[in-house]
C-alpha cells in the first residue's frame, strides 16, 4: 500500500511541474506585460519598473521561472490589485467557505443520489427507475446558474423560506476559530448560529450539488444493475441469505468501486461550479473571488486562485485514488 | 466497425407480417422472410434504426430540430427586430409577458421572444465551433499519441494531464482571460478546454484497435502506416468520439453561457446571447422573473436535446446493445 502511495505521489511531480509552467506562461501571455497584468490598471511606470526589478522580470526567462517557483513554494502569489491584500491571506479567508459549500453539495448529492440510483436499479423499469432517469437527465442538463437563479427566486424571493445571499446573517457577530462556520457553531455550541449558517448553505448546496446528484444516481443505477446479475449475487441469494444482507455485502460493496470513482471526479465539477454558484448567492468563497477577479482583471488573484484550485483538485484526486486502492485490492497489487 | 454480426434477431417492424396476426403462413416462414430482409446491415444503418425507436432520442431530435429551425428562420419567426429598443411606447423599461409580447420586454424595451429566437443562432454556433475546435485538435493529438506511442505519446499525454488538472470551467476562464472577453474568444476557450477529453478518448480507442487482427493483417501485407491509421484504425475508433462530441455540445453550451454569465461573453450588450440575457435580467429577478427564466429554459431545452441524442447514440452504437431494439 505504501508503495502505491509513493508511486502515485511521484506521478504527481510531472503534473505539478507542467502546471507551474502552464501558469507561468499563461501570465506572460495575458494582455499587456506581466507587470501591468499583475499590478492591474492602476500601474504607473515607476510601479512597473519597481515590480520588474523586484520580481526579476528583466532576467532571462528560465531564471524568472526559477524565482517564480521559489516564491510559489513559499506560498507567495503576490498581492491582489483590487484589495491590496496578500493573495495567500485571501485564500485562507475564503477557502473554508468554498470547502464547506462543496462538502454540503457533495453530501446532498451522495445522500440522495446513491439511494435513488439503488432503488431505481432494484425496481428496474418501474416508476422509481423512470423518475430517477428523468431527474438525472434534467440534473445534467440544467446549468448551475439557471438552477441557482430559479431556486433563489422561488425559495428566497417568493416564499422567503431560505436566505438567498451570503453565508451568515449580518446581525450575527460570532467568532470563527476555524473559518468553517458550521463546525465553529458546533464547537461553540451556538445553535442559533448553527441554524442560520445551515439555512444559508441549503440553496447554494442544492444548486451546486444538482449535477453531481444526477451523475451519481446514474452511475449507481448502472453499477447496481451490473452487479446484480453476477454469479456471486445469485449464489448468495440461492443459499438463502436475507435480501438485505445480499444487498449490503455483495451488491453494494462491489458497486461501491465505480461509485467512489465517480464521486471523486465530481470534485472538479464542484470547484468550477462554485465560481457560478457563489456569484449567484453572493457566497464569500474562492469562486466568487475568482469571478470578481475576472471582472477586475485582477491577474495575480486569478494566477494564485487557479494554481490553488488546481492543486486542491490534484490532491483530492490523489486521495480518491488511494481510497480506491484501499477498497479495491486488485489496484494495489498491479 | 465492430465485427459485423450476422445473427440478426427477429423483429417485427410495423407493416410486416407478424406471427400474432395469425396469417396463413407459419411462424417459421415469417421468420425466414424477415431474416432475409434484415440481413447484413451496416453499423450506421442499424444504429439509425435503433435510435429512431428510442423515445428519448426522438424527443431530443425534436428539441434540436426546433433549435435549428429557430436559428435558420429567425428573421421569419421573430415578430420584432431583436435589437429594436423601446417597443414599450418608446420607454426603455421592462414589461411582463403580454399578448403582444409573448415573453415580455427586457429592460431596454426589446422583445424578449424575438431575442430568444435569434439567440438560437448563437447557441448553435457556439456549440459547433467549440466542439469543432476541441474535436479536431483532440483527434489530431489523440491519433498521433495512440498510433505512434513511445515518447511522443508520453509527452502529449502528460500535457493533457496538466490541462485536466485544472477543472474544466476554470481552464476556460483562464484561456478567456488570456484572449480577452468576447464571444469568439469564449468559444475558443471552451473548445480548447475540451481538447484533452477528446485526445484521451481517441487515444484509448486507437490503442484498443491496434491489436486487432485486421490491423495486423494490413501491416503484414505491407500497407503503409498512415494508410492503416486513416483507413483501418480511425474509422473503427470513432463511435465513442461521436457520442462524446454530442454530449460535449451540451457541455459547451452550458460553459459558454456560464462564461457569458461571468461577463466574459459578448461585450456588445445588444447581442441576444442567452447566457448574457440571463445575466442582464438577474438583477430584475424580483419584478420580472420571466426575463431570466425564459432564456434559462431555452438553454435547458437545447442542452437536454443534445444530451438525449447523445445517450441515444451511445446505446445505438454500443455493441453490447446491438441486436436489441
Amino acid at each position: 500500500m505504501l508503495r502505491f502511495v509513493v508511486r502515485r505521489l511521484l506521478l504527481l511531480l510531472p503534473i505539478l511541474f507542467g502546471l507551474s509552467l502552464l501558469v507561468f506562461f499563461w501570465v506572460r501571455a495575458l494582455p499587456g506585460s506581466p507587470a501591468e497584468g499583475l499590478l492591474g490598471e492602476r500601474a504607473t511606470p515607476e510601479l512597473i519598473a519597481a515590480y520588474r526589478e523586484r520580481y526579476g522580470l528583466n532576467e532571462p526567462v528560465y531564471k524568472q521561472y526559477w524565482s517564480q517557483l521559489q516564491s510559489w513554494s513559499h506560498a507567495d502569489f503576490g498581492t491582489s490589485a483590487a484589495s491590496h491584500r496578500q493573495v495567500t491571506d485571501e485564500i485562507k479567508d475564503r477557502f473554508p467557505a468554498t470547502a464547506e459549500l462543496s462538502l454540503a453539495a457533495l453530501l446532498f448529492a451522495v445522500s440522495l443520489g446513491i439511494p435513488l440510483g439503488f432503488f431505481a436499479a432494484k425496481k428496474y423499469g418501474g416508476l422509481v427507475d423512470h423518475a430517477s432517469l428523468f431527474i438525472s437527465l434534467i440534473g445534467i442538463s440544467i446549468p448551475v446558474f439557471v438552477l441557482g437563479i430559479i431556486l433563489k427566486y422561488v425559495f428566497s424571493v417568493r416564499l422567503g423560506w431560505l436566505p438567498g445571499t451570503g453565508r451568515i446573517d449580518v446581525t450575527l457577530t460570532v467568532d470563527h476559530p476555524t473559518g468553517f462556520y458550521v463546525l465553529d457553531a458546533i464547537l461553540t455550541r451556538d445553535w442559533t448560529t448553527f441554524k442560520d449558517v445551515v439555512k444559508h448553505l441549503v440553496l447554494p448546496a442544492v444548486a451546486l450539488g444538482s449535477i453531481p446528484l444526477a451523475i451519481i444516481a446514474r452511475i449507481t443505477r448502472a453499477a447496481v444493475l451490473d452487479v446484480q446479475n453476477e454469479d456471486y449475487v445469485r449464489t448468495a441469494r440461492a443459499k438463502g441469505l436475507p435480501p438485505l444482507t445480499v444487498d449490503r455485502r455483495h451488491v453494494l460493496r462491489n458497486a461501491a468501486l465505480p461509485i467512489s470513482t465517480i464521486i471523486g471526479l465530481q470534485v472538479g465539477l464542484l470547484l468550477s461550479g462554485a465560481v457560478l454558484t457563489e456569484t449567484i448567492f453572493s457566497f464569500p468563497g474562492i469562486g466568487r473571488w475568482l469571478a470578481e477577479a475576472i471582472f477586475n482583471r485582477d491577474y495575480s488573484v486569478l494566477q494564485g486562485g487557479i494554481l490553488f484550485v488546481a492543486f486542491v483538485f490534484v490532491f483530492v484526486n490523489l486521495i480518491v485514488d488511494v481510497v480506491y486502492a484501499l477498497i479495491n485490492p486488485r489496484i494495489r497489487v498491479s | 466497425m465492430y465485427p459485423r454480426s450476422y445473427s440478426v434477431p427477429v423483429r417485427h417492424p410495423p407493416g410486416r407480417i407478424s406471427p400474432e396476426r395469425r396469417d396463413p403462413i407459419s411462424l417459421a416462414e415469417a421468420e425466414v422472410h424477415e431474416i432475409q430482409l434484415d440481413a447484413p446491415t451496416g453499423l450506421w444503418r442499424e444504429a439509425w434504426r435503433r435510435i429512431i425507436r428510442n423515445p428519448g432520442a426522438l424527443v431530443g431530435m425534436v428539441f434540436i430540430a426546433a433549435l435549428i429551425v429557430a436559428a435558420v428562420f429567425a428573421p421569419l419567426i421573430a415578430p420584432h427586430d431583436p435589437l429594436a429598443q423601446g417597443l414599450n411606447d418608446g420607454l426603455l423599461r421592462a414589461e411582463n409577458p403580454s399578448r403582444d409580447y409573448l415573453f415580455g420586454l427586457d429592460r431596454l424595451g426589446r422583445d424578449q421572444f424575438s431575442r430568444v429566437i435569434f439567440g438560437a443562432r448563437y447557441t448553435l454556433l457556439i456549440g459547433l465551433v467549440a466542439v469543432g475546435i476541441g474535436l479536431s485538435a483532440g483527434l489530431a493529438i489523440g491519433a498521433i499519441a495512440g498510433f505512434f506511442g513511445g515518447w511522443i505519446d508520453s509527452i502529449l499525454m502528460r500535457v493533457m494531464d496538466v490541462m485536466l488538472s485544472i477543472p474544466g470551467l476554470l481552464l476556460a476562464i483562464g484561456i478567456a482571460a488570456m484572449l480577452g472577453p468576447g464571444l469568439t474568444q469564449v468559444m475558443i476557450a471552451v473548445g480548447v478546454a475540451q481538447i484533452p477529453i477528446f485526445a484521451r478518448l481517441l487515444r484509448g480507442s486507437i490503442l484498443a484497435q491496434l491489436d486487432n487482427d485486421f490491423v495486423l493483417a494490413a501491416r503484414s501485407v505491407g500497407v503503409r502506416r498512415w494508410s492503416i491509421l486513416f483507413s483501418h484504425i480511425l474509422p473503427n475508433s470513432l463511435s465513442p468520439v461521436i457520442v462524446q462530441a454530442t454530449l460535449v455540445l451540451a457541455t459547451a453550451i452550458i460553459d459558454v453561457a456560464g462564461l457569458g454569465f461571468l461577463g466574459l461573453g459578448p461585450q456588445d450588450p445588444s447581442t441576444p446571447e442567452w447566457g448574457t440575457m440571463l445575466t442582464d435580467s438577474n438583477e430584475y429577478l424580483q419584478v420580472y422573473p420571466w426575463l431570466a427564466i425564459i432564456p434559462g429554459l431555452a438553454i435547458v431545452v437545447s442542452v437536454l436535446g443534445f444530451n438525449l441524442i447523445g445517450d441515444g447514440l451511445r446505446e445505438a452504437l454500443d455493441p453490447k446493445f446491438r441486436g436489441r431494439a
